[in-house]
């Protein structure tokens, strides 16, 4: 095929145009070609979880040692020298049992707190440089050190208060459940339910879990709080669900609807799509600020005649 | 007071760099440095910081990021008044905006090397592809560190530029090339320093939309990165007429009430506007009804409303003739302002379980010591390069006392009082 040296530039510009542009979204928004997208309501095939019921956990705290042993973290003693009894999820508490009581002390429940594991984590999306994933596969949020700067925004973001930083050392840790990674791939339980003596918290696939937390419910229609399970749809949908006898609000657990937290950046994410608006406003603004300088910059001119001084910028 | 028409920037002169208020400044900032090494050994716990779990962020990000490059947004604010709207005579008290901004901006950036964790890791910020582009954090990491180091410091360049043409006569056929250049990108310069910062100051807003229902329904909507941008905006007019008062309180320079007013109407028409659209959000998406209860947070929205309207109100009726109420005025207007940056963060916000957030002592040194460092920096820059405005006369004076000036520029700079007293 006869094809003159001014066709074949031209067919050969046209056809590396895409490439280029596509070159040029990618090194500005890489995130969207990289990395898993989490979305709320969609968990990978494979997304374990954990399913814990209120009504059958006797606050023995077993899961607490356990959940220590077997990520190594050293007991915290801190409040009276001699019990493991910490506040809240701290950098050496991945895992805590809560106990809430009415005012009247007729009504109390014990309630398990540890990372939810969320469809769409809101973690996640705060983390600068992806310290912070979901795993593709089992759906776990983990943390890696290499990527992390320490700026702590998943505790600001994180809906439910999981992630926490080690306040203490040069070296510091985000430190949060990460469902025993390290013991499930080599086929072993998580540490908390292993070890839990009246199946309060179980392990499992999330969609075995829901299918189990349903057939508790209808096998006893009023014991559940709304019948409900907590996590199947809410703030997104997570993978560890809860079924209670109490008021799940009562038990810190809020309630946030089935829209995600990082579905509150939807209009951020349109105004910053491909970085067009904020090109187009920098080319208008060059326009504008050019076209006042040349004024300016005559004005300048004018004034160094009057007064015999350079002109300033 | 004096007034005068403004028309050139001219050193602070007659003036000594080593003043007593110098000394006490250089000492907090010392006390900050050494508190700075002890933190990064031990850690952010107490007694280094009030931070706990609950309140993850404490002041250091919350007051010396949020709220003082909030303050520090005239050389943005202003910048787009003089050379996008074209108000010419702006252009007068842009090198003082352009300082204030500077030293705001850089004091908050160190500070925030030294509040994070892992300092090491933040070199992922110069790798796009290592980025999560939709974290706000990242915007503002971004945008933040690329404003502070190349628009916002190259505009800050010209004074320095003068001051060589000025001072040191061997340079002068160098320095006037590279000015010619400067001037000719100058436009594209001035267009990144005006984009940036209304990306990342709508994004320090954008950080709390991940608060989500933790933040009061009084701070929190999908419009709050825009009242972001919108308050910084006025905060940036409100310092800049501060940063040009004060000085001539300090050393009697003049004041031109023609642009201070200019400034004053400014501020005011955005104070107001940004205060009917903030309530308009809140009635809109329904929650008017939080501002009636007995809450801290209805008491803050009103301490804030009051403040920020009060003083619009006075300055609305005063428009710059009596120096003294419009500069209380602005004193008030900006603290409600800085009030509203620091309210989502930390008074207004409710994290986990019933966390109460009160910074240390030691944290609250390192915070006054780095504000120290941007003030020291101010008063270094104003009596050695041309930045605060005053009249051609005033230029004519200060190069007649100058000429009386030791030519060894060791002498000058070491001795802790100037060559002479101002006349």
């Amino acid at each position: 095929m006869a094809m003159t040296r001014r066709e074949a530039l031209e067919k050969i510009a046209k056809g590396s145009l895409p490439v280029i542009a596509a070159g040029c979204v990618s090194t500005a928004m890489p995130a969207k070609a990289m990395a898993f997208e989490p979305e709320p309501g969609k968990f990978p095939e494979e997304a374990v979880g954990l399913l814990y019921d209120t009504t059958r956990c006797v606050g023995c705290k077993s899961c607490v040692a356990a959940c220590s042993k077997a990520n190594d973290l050293a007991p915290d003693t801190s409040r009276d020298g001699l019990h493991q009894a910490p506040g809240d999820l701290n950098w050496q508490t991945k895992n805590i049992i809560k106990l809430y009581k009415s005012a009247d002390g007729k009504e109390y429940s014990y309630f398990k707190k540890q990372c939810m594991q969320c469809a769409d984590p809101a973690c996640v999306a705060a983390c600068m440089f992806h310290g912070l994933t979901k795993n593709e596969k089992t759906g776990v949020v983990e943390w890696n050190g290499i990527k992390c700067v320490g700026c702590r925004y998943c505790e600001v973001s994180c809906p439910f208060g999981v992630p926490t930083f080690q306040w203490v050392g040069f070296n510091p840790k985000i430190v949060k459940c990460e469902l025993c990674r390290h013991r499930t791939v080599k086929g072993q339980q998580p540490g908390c339910t292993s070890v839990c003596p009246n199946k309060a918290v179980i392990y499992g696939k999330r969609s075995d879990l829901l299918k189990e937390a349903k057939a508790r419910i209808a096998a006893a229609p009023n014991k559940y709080f709304e019948n409900k399970v907590y996590g199947e749809t809410d703030a997104g949908g997570t993978q560890c669900l809860y079924l209670s006898h109490v008021d799940f609000q009562k038990l810190g657990l809020r309630e946030y609807g089935e829209e995600s937290i990082p579905d509150r950046l939807r209009y951020q994410k349109m105004l910053y799509k491909y970085l067009a608006l904020p090109a187009a406003l920098y080319i208008a603004m060059t326009a504008v600020i050019s076209k006042n300088f040349k004024h300016v910059e005559h004005e300048l001119k004018e004034e160094e005649k009057h007064s015999g001084l350079r002109p300033q910028l | 007071m004096r007034t005068t028409k403004w028309e050139r920037a001219v050193p602070v002169y007659g003036v000594p760099v080593l003043t007593r208020a110098f000394y006490v400044l250089a000492s907090i900032f010392g006390v900050a440095l050494i508190l700075t090494v002890w933190r990064e050994y031990f850690g952010l716990a107490n007694p280094v910081s009030g931070m706990t779990d609950g309140f993850a962020w404490g002041i250091w990000k919350t007051f010396n990021v949020m709220v003082l490059t909030g303050l520090g947004s005239g050389g943005f604010a202003v910048g787009i008044g003089a050379w996008i709207f074209n108000n010419h005579k702006l252009h007068t008290v842009m090198r003082t905006a352009l300082l204030t901004s500077f030293m705001a901006y850089g004091t908050g950036l160190v500070m925030l090397g030294i509040d994070v964790g892992r300092p090491w890791n933040f070199y992922w910020v110069a790798l796009p592809w290592a980025w999560n582009g939709h974290s706000p954090l990242l915007e503002v990491a971004v945008c933040v560190s690329l404003y502070t180091c190349v628009p916002l410091l190259l505009e800050n360049v010209p004074p320095v530029l003068e001051y060589f043409i000025y001072k040191v006569p061997n340079y002068r056929p160098t320095v006037e090339k590279i000015e010619a250049v400067f001037t000719k990108v100058y436009p594209f310069i001035i267009a990144l320093a005006y984009l940036l910062p209304m990306m990342h100051q709508s994004s320090l807003g954008a950080l709390m939309l991940l608060a989500g229902p933790r933040l009061s329904g009084l701070w929190q909507s999908p419009f709050l990165p825009l009242l972001y941008v919108w308050a910084a905006a006025w905060l940036g007019y409100s310092c800049v007429v501060l940063a040009l008062v004060l000085p001539a309180l300090a050393w009697k320079r003049p004041l031109d009430l023609d642009v201070l007013g200019l400034l004053n109407k400014i501020a005011v028409n955005l104070v107001l506007a940004w205060t009917a659209f903030r309530f308009l959000v809140i009635l809109v998406r329904g929650d008017i009804g939080l501002a009636f209860q007995f809450t801290s947070d209805a008491f803050l929205f009103w301490l804030e409303t009051a403040t920020i309207l009060g003083a619009a109100l006075v300055l609305r009726s005063e428009s710059g003739k009596k120096v003294s109420k419009m500069f209380y005025a602005h004193c008030v207007l900006a603290t409600g302002g800085m009030i509203y940056r620091f309210s989502p963060t930390t008074l207004a916000f409710h994290p986990r379980g019933g966390a109460l957030y009160f910074p240390a002592a030691m944290e609250l040194i390192t915070c006054m010591g780095f504000i120290s460092l941007g003030i020291m920096g101010y008063l270094f820059a104003v009596k050695k390069l041309a930045i605060l405005p005053a009249s051609i006369e005033d230029w004519k004076k200060m190069e007649a006392y100058e000429a009386k000036a030791p030519k060894d520029p060791f002498a000058r700079y070491l001795s802790g009082k100037q060559y002479a007293t101002a006349d």
